[in-house]
C-alpha cells in the first residue's frame, strides 16, 4: 500500500504527545534497568523487544531482589495477558489486514498506542492499519530511547519513579474520558475500578485487572443488550464528552435539540 | 547475572508479552466473529482504562491497598477534569503531570 507523503508527519503529530510523555517514564526506567545490571545494548533490546513500560519496571525490581528467572516470567506472564484484551477488541478495525502484517502490528502494540488507535479507529473512519503501526512505531522510537539515555546517564538525575508513572495514568485518565460517551460507559467504569482494586489485591497479581475489565464489560453489553428497544432510556443517552464525529454505529440516535 | 543470562531473560520475556498480543488479534480478525462479542469488546477500552487507573491510585506495587494516595486521587480528578474541558491529551498529561510534582512538594 502507498503511503502518501506527509502521511507520517500528521501521524507523528498525533503520537506525540504519547512520544513526549514516555521522555520521563523511559528515562526512570532505564534507570531502573541500569540498577538491574542492564548495560545500555540490553535496555534498548528489551525495550524494542518487550516494549511495555510495566513488564520492564517489573524486570527491573524483580532482579534487584534476585527473583528467578521463572518467577519473573510467570509474573509477566500475568501482566501481559492484558495485551489479549487489547488485541481482541482491536480486532474487529484489522479484518482486511493480511496475517504478516498482523503479527507485524502485535509486536508493537502496547497499552498507550493501543489507547489512541482505538480511538482513532473508533472516530475517524479514514484510520488504516498502516498509520496505527506509525503510531506503534513512533511511540516505540521514543520509548527505546529514552530507556537507553536513562541507562547512560541515569545516575546523574534523581527521579520519584512513582510521580513520573503517574504521566501514564494521566494519559489513560484521557483516554478514559474520551470513551465516556453516556451514563452506562460511567457505570462500568466505576465497576471496574472497584472490582480490579478488589480482584488484584485479593489474587496478589495483575490477573485481577484483566478479570475485572472482562466482567465489567460484559456487564456493560449485557445492560446494554437489556435496554435495547426501549425508547432513549437514561442509562444510554449521549453525554456529548467525546469529540465531534461519534463513530459507533449503534450509539443512540442524537436528536439536534438536546443542548446543555 | 552473566550476558548470556540477560540475553536469555530478554527473549523469553519478549515471547511473553508477544503471545499475548498476537494470538487474539490473528484469531477474532479472521473468524466469522458473532455480533455479540463485537458488542461486549466495545467496553472494553472504558473498562480497561479505569482498571489501570484504579489500579495505579489504589494499589502498591506489592499488591496491597494504598491508603497514602491523597496526592493520586486529587491529580487524579483534576486530569479527569482537564481531558473534559480541554479534551487534548497534551495538555491533560501537562497538567496531571505538574499537579502531581506540586502536590508532592506541598503534602
Amino acid at each position: 500500500m502507498k503511503v502518501e507523503d506527509k502521511n507520517w508527519f500528521n501521524v507523528f503529530k498525533i503520537a506525540l504527545p504519547l512520544c513526549i510523555s514516555y521522555i520521563p517514564i523511559g528515562l526512570a526506567c532505564g534507570i531502573l534497568l541500569h540498577s538491574a545490571g542492564f548495560n545500555i545494548l540490553f535496555t534498548g533490546l528489551l525495550s524494542i523487544m518487550v516494549f511495555s513500560g510495566g513488564a520492564q519496571f517489573l524486570i527491573a525490581s524483580m532482579l534487584v531482589i534476585h527473583a528467578p528467572l521463572l518467577q519473573v516470567l510467570l509474573m509477566l506472564f500475568f501482566l501481559e495477558m492484558r495485551y489479549a484484551l487489547l488485541s481482541a477488541s482491536l480486532s474487529p478495525f484489522l479484518k482486511k489486514e493480511p496475517v504478516p502484517f498482523l503479527i507485524y502490528f502485535s509486536s508493537s502494540m502496547n497499552d498507550e498506542n493501543y489507547a489512541i488507535n482505538y480511538l482513532k479507529f473508533a472516530t475517524d473512519k479514514k484510520w488504516n492499519g498502516h498509520q496505527a503501526v506509525m503510531v506503534n512505531h513512533f511511540s516505540l522510537l521514543f520509548w527505546t530511547i529514552s530507556n537507553m539515555v536513562g541507562s547512560t546517564v541515569g545516575n546523574l538525575i534523581h527521579f520519584d519513579v512513582n510521580l513520573v508513572n503517574f504521566t501514564l495514568t494521566a494519559l489513560f485518565g484521557y483516554m478514559l474520558v474520551m470513551q465516556i460517551k453516556n451514563l452506562l460507559s460511567i457505570l462500568v467504569a466505576s465497576l471496574s475500578a472497584i472490582l480490579s482494586v478488589w480482584l488484584i489485591i485479593a489474587m496478589r497479581s495483575t490477573m485481577g485487572l484483566v478479570v475485572a475489565t472482562l466482567v465489567s464489560s460484559f456487564l456493560g453489553f449485557l445492560i446494554e443488550h437489556g435496554l435495547e428497544g426501549r425508547s432513549n432510556p437514561l442509562l444510554l443517552r449521549s453525554l456529548r464528552l467525546r469529540r465531534r464525529h461519534e463513530g459507533f454505529k449503534d450509539s443512540p440516535k442524537e436528536t439536534t435539540d438536546d443542548h446543555e | 547475572m552473566s550476558n548470556l543470562d540477560y540475553f536469555i531473560l530478554i527473549i523469553t520475556a519478549a515471547m511473553v508479552a508477544f503471545i499475548p498480543r498476537v494470538i487474539p488479534l490473528l484469531y477474532f480478525s479472521k473468524r466469522k466473529i458473532p455480533v455479540w462479542f463485537n458488542e461486549w469488546m466495545k467496553y472494553i477500552p472504558v473498562a480497561l482504562f479505569t482498571a489501570l487507573i484504579a489500579k495505579d491510585v489504589f494499589v502498591t506495587s506489592n499488591y496491597t491497598y494504598n491508603a497514602k494516595n491523597l496526592i493520586e486521587i486529587i491529580s487524579t480528578i483534576l486530569v479527569f477534569l482537564v481531558a473534559a474541558k480541554t479534551k487534548s491529551m497534551l495538555v491533560t498529561v501537562v497538567v496531571g503531570l505538574v499537579a502531581i510534582m506540586g502536590l508532592a512538594l506541598i503534602f
